[in-house]
Formats: structure tokens, sequence, C-alpha cells
């Protein structure tokens, strides 16, 4: 703005500005006069007197010097006001969850919560981390203008950005995490992702998208492997190697266990693969190019797939074809992971993706829209007595457990993988990463909460019933209403039954996983709205179609991406498996992560107690641990930009993540409850074994189980060691900067000052 | 509420890639056919499906 009233002949309108200036300061334009009132007039119209686009003073005539002063005074006391408001309002609703004991609370209080302290957290925290330490300037070029090429590299209007943004990071995770931390009632989960998604996923995504932006939009193994040392580069990239195939086999039996003995939904997701098949056809070779015209068709087959899955289940000749047990459903998921990711992208996976990405989003605002008509109260008590460790559905005290079972919703080091991949190569200006890399994460907290509210609004007693294993509750509808009972959460079987009839099933229990409760929870809600209990079945099986078709997805994707990452680190050895193209390699290299994934997955389906309880703890720590790889480059970057003043922003995400996985990841080898340590369910089972209580036919089903938990602690420990290591590797870093020894030379690409035109984005 | 639907079209767009194509061809000055959707595409997912999607 000064470069206008510098420049140019003084006009009228020059002295309008000056005035201007005088009476509020520069930040006139953003702060008082709005587009609306004040067209903008482009360089051209007016005569070349000004080289940027400016106010144009025709439209009105000056305002007083008393007027401008009285209108800034009053816009900045009501902005005043308001973000009081705001912030009262944040604490009000929090200290209202929080206290509140013995009455159900209105999940309204949740959602008002939230929105609050995000308001606030982005308004006051996130500005000032973008202010004080990243000192984000528009004026900087970059790299998407500065290395445009038309395709990775391309300056994005930032609402564009954002919704591309968003639509990479939300997956299954803050819908499955805070489902299964229900156990401990809805207040851990709500505190830790209100809480931990201001101060440290929205910090970490912010700070590593801010991070690769001024370093030409490099991955976060590059960003390791230069600013802390190959160590650190080779660490991220194997731990993301290992993170990716525990994520598989968790996420494929959140599937499974979705699926099993349910033939509608079986079929409506086996009918989801020649519909992908066929959109990519249509795609290639009909109408090519017509993405959205193709996933509408894709989108009104699917939905006539869950009208045709009821009439399957309903066929007593059809229903049996899809009636699947959890091995079957096991091998027939790795069956659909090995061929999806060995067939044409543009064939099978591209095509799925694009649809699954549309209805993960619809479904996210049609959660929104139904939480707000129908408002459940939550049926769950704010605290249950399962914070004591003994939980059904996974074992562990509420501190650590409910901190790594949250992953993505409060903090996700996957987020970490996307902020440094195609997001930075994308944004125009700088302090467009405000918005999109703290604003998104936001968002993202903002569904993990309705999937609480989705699951915390069931009723405890049913909640607890479709989550326990029947390891834990007992092998008959009898015994485990009986158990869920007695822990004071009334549920019967005839309500079970009339639940399942309702929605289509035959039976809900020991559906381990929280796809289904959340489902159920969704379904509810979603016909409170409107349609009620009549369409009570459609929507539960919409709701379990859309959980399965994007976790199908995340498997076909991932287990390509694993299979690229082996032939890279495989082919240092042996050359050829390096051609992405050479189909030996391909197919082996795929068999052998799909093995990787598989083995968990089969061992997760085999677990007397759901799988979820060994499983999940381990993905959730290996999650929260990337995301402590990512702090952890996040505050070498800090030192490094002499801003180690700062460094707490970054390192108090990064000390709590290492308390709370170590503290996590050391109970479940070490702990001496078998429910709990792997070491020790391994001991109790080697014992059993020795002192001859185990059955003939279950021996070798023992040993298997034995190896597993083995297997477990030696991978929980290997997560423990990698993240140890790049975290002695930074901590030497900042040590020597600090202390002189060693020179913080950063590795940003250098400034270049921006010619971008407001009118090209 | 035009620019919202504006906005939140565009974002649709992008998301189905439709607007890096017309991009593509805009860089490259070439007008569209299935024959060059092909070849956009193929480059396109053999960089976009290179990467972790996000869980």
């Amino acid at each position: 703005m000064n470069s206008h009233l510098s420049r140019g002949p003084p006009t009228c309108q020059q002295e309008y500005w000056q005035r201007a200036e005088v009476a509020i300061g520069s930040d006139l334009h953003d702060s008082i006069i709005g587009p609306k009132k004040y067209r903008m007039c482009s360089p051209k119209a007016c005569g070349g007197a000004f080289d940027a686009p400016h106010l144009d003073c025709r439209q009105t005539d000056p305002l007083p010097n008393s007027l401008l002063a009285t209108i800034l005074w009053m816009k900045k006391t009501l902005g005043h006001l308001a973000w009081a408001a705001i912030s009262i309002g944040a604490a009000f609703f929090l200290a209202g969850i929080a206290v509140n004991r013995g009455e159900p609370v209105n999940s309204m209080w949740l959602v008002l919560a939230a929105v609050c302290t995000y308001l606030v957290g982005f308004r006051f925290y996130a500005k000032f981390i973008a202010v004080k330490v990243m000192a984000l300037n528009d004026k900087r070029a970059t790299p998407a203008e500065r290395l445009r090429d038309g395709w990775d590299f391309e300056p994005t209007n930032k609402w564009i950005v954002f919704g591309h943004h968003f639509a990479a990071i939300a997956g299954p995770g803050p819908l499955v995490g805070p489902t299964l931390a229900a156990q401990f009632g809805y207040l851990p989960g709500a505190l830790w992702i209100v809480i931990g998604c201001v101060l440290g996923g929205a910090v970490q995504d912010f700070v590593i998208l801010f991070c690769s932006m001024r370093r030409d939009g490099k991955s976060l193994g590059q960003m390791a492997r230069e600013e802390i040392g190959r160590v650190g580069g080779f660490t991220a990239l194997l731990t993301v190697l290992f993170i990716m195939i525990i994520l598989l086999a968790v996420v494929a039996l959140v599937v499974v266990n979705a699926l099993k003995g349910s033939p509608w939904g079986t079929f409506t997701i086996a009918a989801t693969m020649p519909i992908a098949l066929f959109m990519g056809i249509y795609l290639r070779y009909l109408r090519p190019g017509k993405v959205l015209e193709c996933s509408v068709i894709g989108f009104v087959l699917v939905i006539a797939s869950i009208f045709g899955g009821q009439m399957v289940a309903d066929s007593a000749t059809l229903a049996p074809w899809f009636t699947l047990s959890a091995t079957g459903l096991a091998i027939a998921t790795m069956i659909y992971g090995f061929v999806a990711s060995v067939l044409p992208v543009w064939l099978f996976l591209a095509p799925r993706d694009y649809l699954s990405t549309f209805i993960k989003l619809g479904v996210v605002l049609m959660l929104g829209v139904g939480i707000i008509l129908a408002h459940p109260p939550l049926a769950l008590p704010a605290l249950t007595r399962f914070t004591d460790g003994t939980g059904p559905i996974f074992a562990g005290k509420v501190f650590p457990f409910a901190f790594i079972t949250i992953a993505c919703g409060a903090i996700s080091g996957f987020h970490s993988l996307i902020s440094s991949g195609t997001t930075p190569k994308m944004i125009a200006r700088e302090w467009t990463a405000w918005p999109v890399g703290y604003g998104a994460m936001l968002l993202e907290g903002f569904v993990a909460i309705m999937a609480l509210i989705a699951a915390c609004s069931l009723q405890p007693g049913v909640f607890f019933a479709v989550n326990s294993p029947a390891g834990v509750v007992g092998t008959t509808p009898a015994a485990a209403t009986a158990t869920i009972s007695s822990w004071g959460f009334p549920v019967s079987a005839s309500q079970m039954d009339s639940l399942a009839a309702d929605v289509g099933e035959k039976s809900l229990y020991y559906r381990t996983g929280g796809a289904p409760s959340l489902a159920l929870g969704m379904a509810h809600i979603f016909a409170k709205s409107g349609g009620g209990r009549a369409i009570l079945g459609f929507w539960y099986h919409f709701a379990i179609m859309f959980e399965a078709l994007f976790i199908l997805t995340i498997i076909a994707a991932g287990t390509r991406v694993g299979r690229f990452m082996l032939q890279d680190l495989l082919g240092h050895a042996f050359p050829p498996l390096r051609r992405p193209n050479w189909m030996p390699g391909v197919l082996a290299t795929s068999a052998v992560i799909i093995a990787a994934w598989g083995y968990f997955l089969y061992q997760g389906v085999r677990d007397p107690l759901g799988g979820i309880n060994s499983l999940w703890p381990l993905f959730g720590i290996a999650n929260q641990l990337l995301a402590a790889i990512a702090l952890c480059v996040a505050t070498t970057i800090f030192v490094k930009m002499h801003r180690s003043r700062y460094m707490w922003i970054s390192g108090t995400p990064l000390v709590w993540l290492v308390v709370v996985c170590f503290t996590a990841g050391w109970e479940k080898i070490f702990s001496d409850q078998p429910r709990l340590g792997f070491l020790a369910d391994a001991a109790r089972l080697q014992n059993a074994l020795d002192a001859g209580k185990v059955a003939a036919a279950k021996i070798a089903e023992t040993r298997t189980q034995i190896f597993n938990d083995r297997l477990d602690a030696v991978v929980c420990g290997i997560f423990l060691a990698l993240v140890l290591l790049i975290l002695v590797d930074s901590v030497r870093i900042w040590y020597g900067i600090l202390n002189g020894s060693r020179d913080a030379r950063v590795e940003e690409a250098p400034f270049v000052i921006s010619q971008l035109q407001p009118e090209e984005l | 509420m035009r620019a919202f639907l504006r906005v939140l079209w565009e974002v649709i767009r992008e998301i189905a890639d439709e607007n890096a194509y017309q991009r593509h061809l805009r860089a490259h000055g070439r007008s569209h056919s299935g024959e060059e959707w092909r070849r956009f595409c193929d480059r396109r997912f053999a960089r976009k499906y290179a990467r972790a999607k996000c869980c």
C-alpha cells in the first residue's frame, strides 16, 4: 500500500490514503474498508498512475479523519469484544464438559467447546507462530511460483489448496480412534482432541508445511537428511515403511471386523470393485477427462449396490455366498491388496480414490449437519471405570493410552508426509500456510469430535457389546450382556437383537475395531435428522460402505507405496528392482509387502482379544513417533533459524509425545499384566504350555500366539529405538548450535521477490 | 454465496484433477483429446500414487 503512496502524481486518492494512514495506520485496507464498499481499481483503469491494484476513490468520497478514527475505534473494540466472548466461551464450554458429572451432557457442549477453542488457537496462537517464528512474508516467492511447471508446482487459490489439503489428510484415523477411546468416557478424548490439536497437531502440520515451503517443497525424509543428518533421513524412511505396514494391517482389521458375517456389507463392498473398474475404463476410453461426471455415475452405482446388498442379505440363495468369516475376509483383503497394487493405477486405484474422496467429504459434511440438527445427548459418562486400565476394547490406563489411541484428530505423524508432499508445491502466498497448515488440521480435529459424539451418543451397553471381544465379555450373547451389565452399563440380548434387526444384520456382538459402532452412531444421527428408524439399515450400511471404501483405497495405495519403498531400498543390492515396470520385481515386492501387513492382519483376526487390543496401540505409537520425528526436524530448523527462544512451540508437543509414546511402548512390552504386556502374555502362554494345561489341538495355535506376542514386542521396541536414535541426533545438533560449536546453516531456498499478480489466482 | 459456491466448485474440480488437466493443456499449449488425457493421467498418477495416503 505504501508503494501506491510513494509513486505517481498526487491525486485525491493519494491524499485520502495519507489521511487514512495518519488516522488508522497501514492496516487500513484489511481492517476497515472491505471490497464491497470500495471497489478495487486495476492499474490499467487508473491510467498507469499506480502500479498495483488499489482502492478506487472515484467510488466514494474520502471520509473525514474524525469519522475514520471513530470507525477504527469501533471496529477494534468490537473485534476485541468478539474475541473476548469467544475466549470466554471456549473456557466456559470446556469447563462445562470437564466438571459435569452425573447428568447427560448435550453434544452441542462439545461442539461449541471445540469451535471456540479452535477459533482462539487459530487467531492468536497460530498467528503468533506465523509472525514471531516463521516471519511469513507474502512478498517472498513460493516454490509454486519459482518452480512453476504446470504439473506439481502451480500457484493455486488458497481455498482450493485448503480443500485439497483437507481431503488429503482426512482418513479413517479421526473417525476410528475417538470411537475406540470412548471406552474411557467422552472427557479424555474430547480434551485431547481439542487441546492436542491446537497445541500439537495443527502446530506440526503448519510448521512442517512452512519448512517444506521454504525448501522447494522437499519431503520430510529429505529435510531430516539435510537438517539433522543421514542417520535422521534413513531413520525417517525406515520408520515410515514400518508404520505403513502396521497401519495397513490395523485398518484392514477394522474392515474385516465390520464385514464378518454381514452379507449386506460384504456385497456392497464387493460391488464397489467392478464399479471402480467400469469407472476406470469409462474415464480412460469412453469419456476421457470427465472425472466429475464419472464420479457421479460411480456414486449412483454405489448407492444402488447398498440396496442390492439388502436384497442379497434377504436372499436364501445369495446370502451364504457373501457371508464370510473373519479369516475368509482377511484372505480376500490380502488378495484385493495384491491385485489393486499391481493393476494399472488408471484402471482401479485412481477412479476408486476419486469416488472415496468425494464420499468421504460428503459424509463429513452430512455428519456435521446431522449433529447440529439432532444434537444428541452423550449417553456415555464423562469418565468410565475403565480409566484404570481394565477396558474391554483395549487394555491400558487413560494415561498414556488415550493419547496414542487418538492420533489423527489430535496429532498425526502421517500429516507431516502430506504437509511436505503436494501442498507446499501449490501455495501461492506464504501466509496461505496459516489457514491451510493450521486451519485444515483444526477441521480434522472437528471431524474427530463429531466421531466421538457419534460413538458417545450410543447407549453405553450397546457401545460395549459391539466393541468388546468375545475373549473378554464371553462367547454367547447371554454371557456378553451379563458381563457388560455387571459393569454398570445395562444391555439385554433382546435389545441387541432388535438393534441388529433394525440395521439388517444378524448380530452386532464382537465387532471390534470401531467402525460398526461408529456406523451405528452415525446411522442414528442421520435417521434422527430425517427418515426415522425405517431407514436405519440403509444409513448403517451407507456408513459401513463409506468407511470400508476409503480404507480399502488406503490399503491399495499403501501397498503400492510400500512396494516402491521396498524396491528403492532393495534396489541398492539388486539394481533391476529399482525399475518400476520390471514385472518380476513388482510382483515380488508387492507380495513381500502384502505378506508383511497380511501377517499382522491374520494375527489380529485370530487373536481371542479381537486384535485391536494389540494392533491399534502399536499403530498409535508408530504414528505418534512419526510426529515426534517431524517435530524434531521442525525444532532443529527453528534452532538453525536463530529462533531457539521459540523452540518450546515444537518442543512442548515433542516432549509430550516422547513421554506418552515411550510410556505406552514400555508398558506394551514389559507390563506384567498379560492383557497389556506382550512379553507377559507370551510368558503366561508359555507357562501354560510347559504345565501341560493346553489342549493338544490348541498347542500349535498357542505357539503361534507366543511368537506373535514376541514379534509385537520386537516391533514396538524397534519403533522406540528408531525414534530414540533421531531424537539423540537432533539434541546433539541443538546443543552444538546453542553452545556455538556447530554452524547454524539453514537449507532454505534463497529469497526471491514474488511477481505473482492477484488476478493470476 | 455465489463466490462460496464458485470456490467449492473449484475445490471439487481440483480434487478431481480436472483443474490440473486444464493447467497441463495451457502450460503445454495442447488441446483436449483422449490421447492427451491418457498422457496426462499416466504422468500425474505415477507421482500421485508414489506418495502415502493419510490415515
